[in-house]
């Protein structure tokens, strides 16, 4: 296997545990009525670091296709640009609104911030929007998700069992 | 470096989509100057008056798993109604790719 393969194959691993790991962070954050608010809160701060990682491992996509937009580029590709550019825009919105009715890590950082019921209400709104659109998003990496998982989990995990029974008959 | 200055590019958008919406909902002028305050450390109701939030700690062990199901429900559904339509068209196009004896 090439340095190149092998870098692939490591940043796809890499890949697959932090979009997990986001999924489910985003799926607890988003009905902070079961989680708590400070677990809504904080976990939503935390994803968004999470969130630039993601977005880095993406780079060479975004790049390519920000260069080819207008130009010659499958029309799956360009929805899947649009797409994420409007869950982005979203999930900053989502962020923000936030931060701003915020009752846990803003006063922690000590910062007090003009609050309104107009930032609680954008809140609501791009979260069921978010959800839609996480959606959206999940379905159109479908292909991806399926195919990283059989070679990265569900194949390893089979060997697993079938070297262990292979041991078992021998013995 | 490079990664240090995508980090940046990353941010900076961020920062510019957090701006845009900031001065909007400002100028629109519906945040603090017009709406009801609340007080610091209170999460605010919806305009309605329904209180959406539930306070920390007072969270029913049923609670947990019916919002986590509904959005995994959601997801599902979308997934399903996008993913397996998608999948049968590129099942389809491969079987008329390939020339039948």
């Amino acid at each position: 296997m090439t340095e190149i393969q092998t870098k692939t194959k490591n940043q796809t691993k890499v890949k697959l545990v932090i979009d997990v790991i986001i999924f489910i962070a985003f799926l607890v954050a988003l009905d902070p009525r079961s989680s708590g608010i400070a677990v809504h809160e904080w976990l939503a701060t935390a994803t968004l670091a999470a969130l630039v990682v993601h977005l880095l491992l993406s780079w060479d996509w975004i790049v390519q296709i920000t260069r080819r937009f207008t130009g010659r580029v499958n029309s799956q590709s360009r929805i899947n640009y649009i797409l994420n550019w409007l869950l982005f825009i979203d999930g900053t919105v989502l962020m923000l609104s936030g931060f701003m009715i915020s009752e846990t890590v803003m006063p922690f950082l000590g910062i007090s911030l003009p609050r309104g019921f107009a930032w609680r209400s954008l809140h609501d709104l791009t979260a069921n929007l978010f959800l839609l659109l996480l959606g959206l998003h999940t379905a159109l990496h479908w292909s991806w998700i399926a195919d990283t998982f059989k070679r990265y989990v569900f194949q390893p995990v089979a060997q697993i069992f079938s070297s262990n029974k292979r041991k078992d008959m021998t013995a | 470096m490079k990664a240090l200055g995508r980090i940046l590019i990353i941010l900076v958008a961020f920062a510019v989509v957090m701006g845009i919406t900031y001065g909007t909902v400002n100028a629109s002028g519906s945040s603090s100057t017009s709406t009801p305050q609340f007080e610091s450390g209170e999460r605010p109701a919806s305009p309605s008056g329904q209180f959406e939030g539930r306070p920390e700690g007072q969270e029913g062990g049923g609670g947990l798993m019916f919002g986590l199901i509904k959005n995994i429900g959601i997801i599902a559904i979308v997934v399903t109604l996008i993913a397996l339509p998608k999948s049968v068209v590129q099942k389809k196009k491969r079987t008329t790719a390939v020339p039948t004896e």
